[in-house]
């Protein structure tokens, strides 16, 4: 393995994702075809914020997990930093960070503090300092009053600030995140969006909120498994809005 | 999913000896107690284990203390389903005995659970589980595995509550036939998503047998 190289960004070399027809599926069905849900797609993301925008099952979500390798390529392939998304799956992970719409589905263990030592595992075999890490990425974002508190008993966005926490804590480079957004309400998510600007990490995020793509320095619009267009925020907002609301990009 | 808010014996954080006793300790106390209320299956024995157990939790803080009834509210027509057939079976002193027993050990494993951190627990149980490295099971996995389980427990519970609104909001009464498909699907999808976030977090990555 070549040593990884941040600079070389997320490629997507004709990355595709196609589901086969499933063999038991009623005949006639939409499982029983074979479905692209990503069309061959190439592409280099070097951006400090790239934004994802698009319809309910346009193909975002795919995208996005192709990235931290939670689904693999049915053709093409997808590196980060020089390392294959397949091949190399574990040290990807080590560097790219993955948070879901919900926190609740991310977060196992009980107790804040002990889901973020569950991210450190790997790396503080000790439990004394893995405790002590863990603290210090809770202060890291402001979040030490939290570290004692069950995850059920806090309010959306805490707890979608705990699973970034939990997310970054062992020092991943690349942050993807699936509609982070939604779950919160205005308030949360005017946080969220502050914790996002400040992350050093590259961040790339689908959304529905074209607020929060407007922030980003390049969005990708995507639209039955193709991405129609790439570019600047507002250029894309705008086909985006023309694709949705009828006319074309 | 609401049903993550319905917990069996979260951690009531706090410093009283029972929270600063080593997790050996309070396996050791738990397995003697356990052990003693199997073999001797008396009412004494058993109110005797009970109130050992009562005065644990007052020694483990007000907040755990004012647990200690808490099964009864969803337990306790199981405990007198049991009482009255040991009663009518065995007679009094044997249905107080057993039943008193097993509500004694339900309350030693739960404070052990609400004075020790999860994590704790599973460090205990990694330990204790390192004999399975001789059939390349990794103990960490293992443990994991149990902390996954613990958590699935009340999530199933709540999409078993979910569903029931859900169907008493369209006017329907919940019947198990009713629930049973949409909680089978409520708790696959809850397994796949917590698969994803373990494999997102490269927790399954740590172990030296994957």
């Amino acid at each position: 393995m070549d040593a990884p190289a941040p600079s070389e960004g997320v490629c997507f070399h004709e990355a595709a994702v196609v589901v086969p027809p499933d063999p038991g599926a009623v005949p006639g069905s939409a499982e029983a075809r074979e479905r692209t849900i990503l069309h061959p797609c190439t592409l280099t993301l070097r951006e400090r914020r790239v934004a994802v925008i698009g319809a309910n099952g346009s193909g975002k979500s795919t995208l996005l997990r192709l990235i931290n390798g939670l689904s693999r390529p049915s053709a093409g392939a997808v590196t980060v930093h020089g390392l294959d998304t397949v091949r190399d799956v574990h040290a990807v992970r080590r560097r790219v960070g993955f948070l879901f719409t919900d926190p609740l589905a991310q977060l196992i263990m009980p107790i804040v503090v002990e889901d973020v030592e569950l991210s450190l595992k790997a790396t503080h075999r000790e439990r004394a300092a893995r405790r002590q890490a863990a603290l210090e990425a809770l202060a890291r974002f402001g979040l030490e009053h939290l570290a004692a508190r069950s995850v059920y008993d806090l309010s959306g966005g805490e707890r979608q600030l705990v699973a970034l926490v939990s997310v970054l804590a062992a020092g991943q480079q690349v942050l993807v995140a699936d509609e982070p957004t939604t779950l919160l309400d205005l308030r949360n998510t005017a946080k969220l969006r502050r914790v996002f600007e400040g992350l050093p990490q590259q961040v790339i995020y689908a959304t529905h909120d074209l607020d929060f793509a407007a922030e980003a320095d390049r969005v990708l619009v995507v639209d039955e498994g193709r991405i129609v267009f790439d570019g600047e925020a507002r250029a894309a907002i705008d086909a985006y809005r023309r694709l949705a609301l009828g006319g074309g990009t | 999913m609401r049903g993550h808010v319905y917990q069996l014996g979260l951690l009531i954080p706090g410093a009283s000896p029972i929270h600063r006793a080593p997790l050996w300790l309070k396996y050791a106390a738990l397995s003697a107690l356990c052990i003693t209320v199997l073999v001797e299956r008396t009412a004494w024995i058993a109110a005797g284990a009970l109130a050992t157990t009562v005065l644990l939790f007052a020694l483990a803080g007000r907040r755990v203390l004012a647990l200690w009834p808490r099964p009864f509210r969803s337990l306790g027509w199981l405990f007198a389903l049991l009482a009255a057939h040991q009663w009518w079976l065995n007679g009094f002193d044997t249905a107080v005995g057993v039943v008193g027993g097993m509500v004694a050990c339900l309350q030693a494993a739960r404070l052990v659970l609400l004075t020790t951190p999860q994590s704790e627990l599973l460090d205990g149980l990694v330990r204790v589980a390192r004999p399975l490295r001789w059939v390349r099971c990794d103990p960490e996995t293992f443990a994991l595995t149990i902390a996954v389980m613990l958590r699935s427990i009340p999530a199933v519970a709540g999409s078993i509550r979910d569903v029931s609104d859900a169907a008493a909001a369209r006017g329907l009464r919940p019947n198990p036939a009713l629930l049973a498909g949409p909680v089978v699907v409520a708790t696959v999808d809850f397994a796949h998503r917590t698969g994803d976030a373990l494999a997102a977090r490269g927790v399954m990555d740590q172990s030296e047998f994957r």
